[in-house]
């Protein structure tokens, strides 16, 4: 049967450290951070930060950052452009899924909890181990095919309607906050793509200057790898970006309907 | 060796070193050609910081309006304030449109024209007839996501390609014998183990340095780690003191906000309200080269004309252009603007300020991409087995100042060149020169002094100190007093790591031990940076000295190396390419630069 | 991260046996059946209600016409076999076990048959009168 409970060696010990704010903080915030070592031999747990917000940046990131750079340097994460375009950071913040370095630290009531994203194994503290993630995104052959050689040089012409057809698609950043926000994708990633995946599939499928159209549609044709998708919509209501994979998820269904 | 690291050996035709834009077009390149190829890459290639540029991609197209590549390439090298090579400028300029075709056919989602061309907008430096028309609208756009569409198209790319990917893996130091590279030392940050890379080519394409500032567009990761190994190699950089300050960083966050902004219409106040610009520069105003605009902007504030409660900063408006326009070409920003800046940009200025952005210099190189250093007289000795592309390096196509959307099309050109160079050099499936049996301990070594550091001073506190001198002492207006008390600042900086202290002894995912990798590489930077700042003795580019404020071609019309060697600074020079690629074109002679 | 040989692996693991080339029939019969569920049940609440009282003899009486037989025998149709998909697709998500999965999808299949068959007959078997007034 799917896996309800956590495996022993997964659930939280109680000998989290805390780490007080310093003398003099105004406005300090708590921030309860999930933390597991590999080497430690010890199960994970969660340390408590007091940090005062009159002398940090506005975001979780900067939180974070802050936390490394002063309190603990042991604290592992992932993260780069901090300006939300590269997906480095996405983590689970007080139960949802996104990116630390555009949620703003007083949008959140009370204390912080951060954990890695759900349902991946974990490496080490808030960094996730996405090499499945990413093979599903190459097993979509995710670039452009034709058969039509390419003009010399010049352009594929695409119609400005054609190419907003691409909006709202283009512009997933791989972070993996929708795919690991979604229950169906939890029970059965193994074999079902996920809304990032399928997202970006629908990319190609909607490219006016692709023509494989249907030997796209014929890998993606599967009981497990599109039709896990139960509507659930968590995709769309956590992703970073505000794009809308369960969107893109029914117009492949649509598609796979018209040709059936 | 100090303690035992699992060390794994690898053997290849070509390795690159980073998977930005360059690095990806080059891995993709070698991969094409037959060659047996790795990328080893400290992120997973679609996070590297190429994904963050927004505005476009140079390249004469002619979609607009009339363009040629020599209008192209004449305000690229007015653009260089002439310390560009003129034949790698040609070379950049004249091969553009064919890259931009290529990306194309790769799948990037260009915006287009209504008749489905590649659209195009006007950016800063880019205009017709070579420097006497009127603005060109020649910089290719995919709304103003254009290297993330850019960087993912690439890594698609790749995926088609058989290409080694060796993803989160740190490089940590070349391995050179008798002054020729055979291969590259790296860190499996999953596991700590050691990974030997022996091959025909190393390919630096290892992104810029912007992190040595305080205040800077560029990611975290933006280190700079390919111009550290180079300096640990005994090898020169190249015209480090030219650091880009863009106009446009959000004010507090540093975030970027697209020149295509102004180029779409949008322009810079002061606290009077005043379109200050039309002061600075009377014929390019808002539009007018990075390096012009952003003194600008520092000379308003300076003189008390700044907006907000400190008049500190300054107003970019872009509330009078459509919405509708605003939502179709630069729906990035309007996010950033209102996520950074809390900021609507439809109806209210964006706060803005000069942010670093982008490094001029680098490891030099000629238009292949080999790196080059001065050897026995000669100012273009390639240094066997090694080769730059990309902000890494210095070809130098950019000079004293890069031209908005000049540095996508650097990246794919050169990334497309070196690869090109390397099939031309190294035959497929031949075994690469042996390397000594202990090439890797002087990585190991260092990677094992660091991770057992027991000094007083943590990694961030000495990065911090970095920052904050480099942000002081190395900005937009400098001068020999303000660069002296830099010069010794940063000195001090550079002891100070040998108190380092690290709290983290694992092995993985050790990132207090990357960042501490990442900082050596940062500090020995920003040294020469500021060294040979000061001893540029006048203002070019971006290097502005108050007291030299004059360009002086007679004693400075060449480019600045620097070595470091036990924590001095030598320095040197090159002399600037003063011949062009082709004979279609001539030598554009020197002249003032005026917008 | 590991090297592209292990990546290769994974690659291997995402791509399984390939695809089924099937699940679009499943998924469009699960949205008609359920259509239709909603179309029956609806007629069928509603006429319960119209009926005097709720008597054997009444509801026999009922179900023995024509007009009531026949969507009653469809909605007994309808409503196994949109039990027989969505039990299915529970069965997908949470049994892990490839022959448990096996085991329990034609438990289903048997089961769904089974009350169709019951169910139809019942309906029929009152429909042509042979049943006690």
């Amino acid at each position: 049967m799917a896996r309800f409970t956590l495996p022993p060696n997964s659930r939280i010990a109680a000998n989290g450290k805390t780490h007080p704010a310093p003398p003099g903080a105004k406005r300090t915030k708590t921030f309860r951070i999930y933390r597991w070592s590999p080497e430690s031999g010890e199960n994970p747990r969660f340390d408590t930060f007091e940090i005062d917000l009159d002398d940090c940046g506005p975001m979780v990131l900067d939180a974070l950052i802050k936390i490394k750079g002063e309190v603990d340097p042991t604290l592992t994460f992932r993260r780069s452009c901090r300006e939300g375009i590269c997906g480095s950071c996405a983590m689970n913040i007080d139960g949802t899924n996104t990116l630390a370095c555009t949620k703003a630290i007083e949008d959140i009531r009370g204390t912080v909890t951060i954990t890695p994203l759900p349902h991946l194994e974990v490496i080490k503290d808030l960094v996730p181990d996405l090499r499945h993630f990413y093979a599903q995104y190459a097993s979509i052959r995710p670039w452009l095919q034709t058969v039509t050689p390419a003009p010399h040089m010049k352009e594929r012409l695409q119609s400005p309607e054609d190419r907003a057809k691409l909006d709202g698609l283009y512009e997933c950043i791989l972070c993996a906050c929708c795919s690991t926000s979604c229950p169906s994708y939890w029970w059965n990633s193994d074999r079902f793509l996920g809304p990032a995946i399928l997202l970006q599939a629908y990319r190609w499928l909607a490219d006016s200057r692709d023509e494989m159209t249907g030997e796209r549609l014929d890998q993606l044709e599967d009981p497990f790898r599109l039709y896990r998708c139960h509507t659930i919509m968590n995709c769309a209501t956590v992703c970073p970006k505000g794009l809308n994979p369960a969107k893109a998820i029914a117009e492949i269904k649509k598609m796979m309907l018209e040709r059936a | 060796m100090p303690e035992a690291y699992k060390l794994v050996d690898h053997v290849y035709d070509a390795v690159v070193v980073g998977a930005g834009g360059s690095g990806l077009r080059a891995t993709m390149g070698l991969a094409e050609a037959g060659l047996r190829t790795a990328c080893i890459t400290k992120v997973f290639p679609t996070r590297s910081h190429t994904v963050a540029a927004q505005g476009g991609i140079a390249a004469a197209l002619g979609n607009m309006g009339p363009d040629h590549w020599t209008w192209h390439m004449y305000d690229t090298v007015k653009g260089s304030d002439w310390l560009g090579d003129q034949d790698a400028i040609e070379y950049l300029c004249r091969e553009a449109p064919a890259a931009v075709y290529e990306l194309e056919h790769f799948g990037v989602p260009f915006s287009r024209t209504p008749d489905g061309r590649i659209y195009q907008r006007a950016f800063g430096g880019m205009t017709q007839n070579m420097g006497a028309g009127p603005p060109a609208q020649r910089t290719c756009a995919a709304a103003d996501r254009t290297g993330h569409a850019m960087l993912h198209a690439l890594y698609q790319q790749s995926l088609k390609h058989d290409a080694d990917f060796f993803i989160e893996y740190f490089a940590i130091d070349l391995i050179m014998v008798d002054g020729a590279c055979r291969g590259v030392v790296a860190l499996c940050m999953e596991d700590g183990s050691i990974h030997r890379f022996r091959a025909h080519a190393v390919v630096l394409a290892t992104g810029g340095y912007g992190r040595c500032y305080f205040s800077a567009t560029s990611a975290h990761t933006c280190t700079g780690d390919g111009g550290g190994m180079v300096l640990r190699a005994g090898l020169p950089l190249q015209d480090m003191e030219f650091v880009q300050f863009h106009p446009t960083g959000i004010y507090g966050a540093g975030v970027l906000i697209t020149e295509g902004a102004r180029g779409e219409g949008g322009y810079l106040t002061n606290a009077a309200g005043e379109r200050f610009m039309e002061r600075y520069a009377p014929s390019a105003k808002d539009l007018a080269s990075r390096d012009v605009v952003s003194r600008a902007m520092a000379q308003e504030i300076r003189e008390g004309r700044g907006v907000g409660k400190e008049r500190d900063h300054i107003h970019l408006h872009l509330d009078h252009i459509d919405p509708r326009i605003l939502a179709e070409r630069l729906p990035g920003i309007t996010e950033t603007a209102r996520i950074f800046a809390g900021v609507d940009i439809t109806r209210a200025p964006i706060p803005v300020v000069p942010t670093v952005h982008y490094n001029m210099g680098g490891i030099p190189t000629n238009y292949w991409g080999e790196v080059v250093t001065v050897r026995d007289g000669d100012p273009d000795a390639v240094v066997p087995g090694l080769f730059a592309v990309g902000e890494a390096a210095c070809v130098s196509v950019h000079g004293a100042n890069r031209l908005g959307s000049n540095s996508l099309i650097d990246l794919v050109v050169f990334g497309r060149a070196c690869a090109k160079r390397i099939a031309t050099l190294v035959k497929p499936m031949t075994p690469p020169p042996p390397v000594p049996r202990d090439s890797a301990d002087f990585a190991i070594a260092r990677v094992d002094a660091l991770r057992h550091a027991r000094g007083g001073s943590p990694t961030a506190r000495i990065r911090l100190a970095m920052q904050k001198t480099m942000q002081a002492n190395c900005g937009v207006f400098r001068n020999a007093e303000v660069l002296d008390e830099g010069c010794a600042r940063i000195d001090a900086v550079y002891q100070q790591m040998a108190d380092i202290g690290l709290a983290d002894r694992s092995l993985v995912f050790n990132t207090d031990l990357i960042e501490a990798l990442e900082l050596e590489n940062m500090v020995a930077q920003a040294v020469v940076t500021m060294h040979s700042a000061r001893a540029r003795t006048e203002s070019r580019g971006a290097h502005m000295r108050e007291d030299y404020p004059a360009r002086d071609d007679e004693n400075w019309m060449k480019h600045s190396l620097a070595w470091f060697r036990d924590g001095r600074v030598e320095l040197g020079t090159r002399p600037v390419h003063t011949w062009t690629f082709s004979d279609e074109v001539e030598y554009i002679r020197p002249k003032a630069r005026v917008y | 991260m590991g090297p592209a040989a292990r990546s290769g692996t994974d690659l291997k693991r995402v791509r399984g046996l390939g695809a089924a080339h099937a699940g679009v029939h499943h998924w469009w019969a699960q949205r008609v059946t359920a259509a239709a569920n909603l179309l029956l049940g609806i007629w069928l609440v509603a006429s319960l209600l119209w009926l005097p009282d709720f008597s054997r003899a009444a509801v026999v009486a009922w179900v023995g016409q024509p007009w009531v037989a026949v969507p009653l025998a469809l909605l007994v149709g309808s409503a196994t076999w949109h039990m027989r998909l969505g039990v299915q697709v529970m069965l997908e998500d949470y049994v892990r076990d490839e022959g448990l999965r096996r085991l329990l999808l034609i438990l289903l299949d048997f089961y769904a048959v089974g009350v169709a068959a019951v169910g139809l007959f019942a309906v029929l078997k009152i429909a042509f009168g042979a049943a006690d007034a």
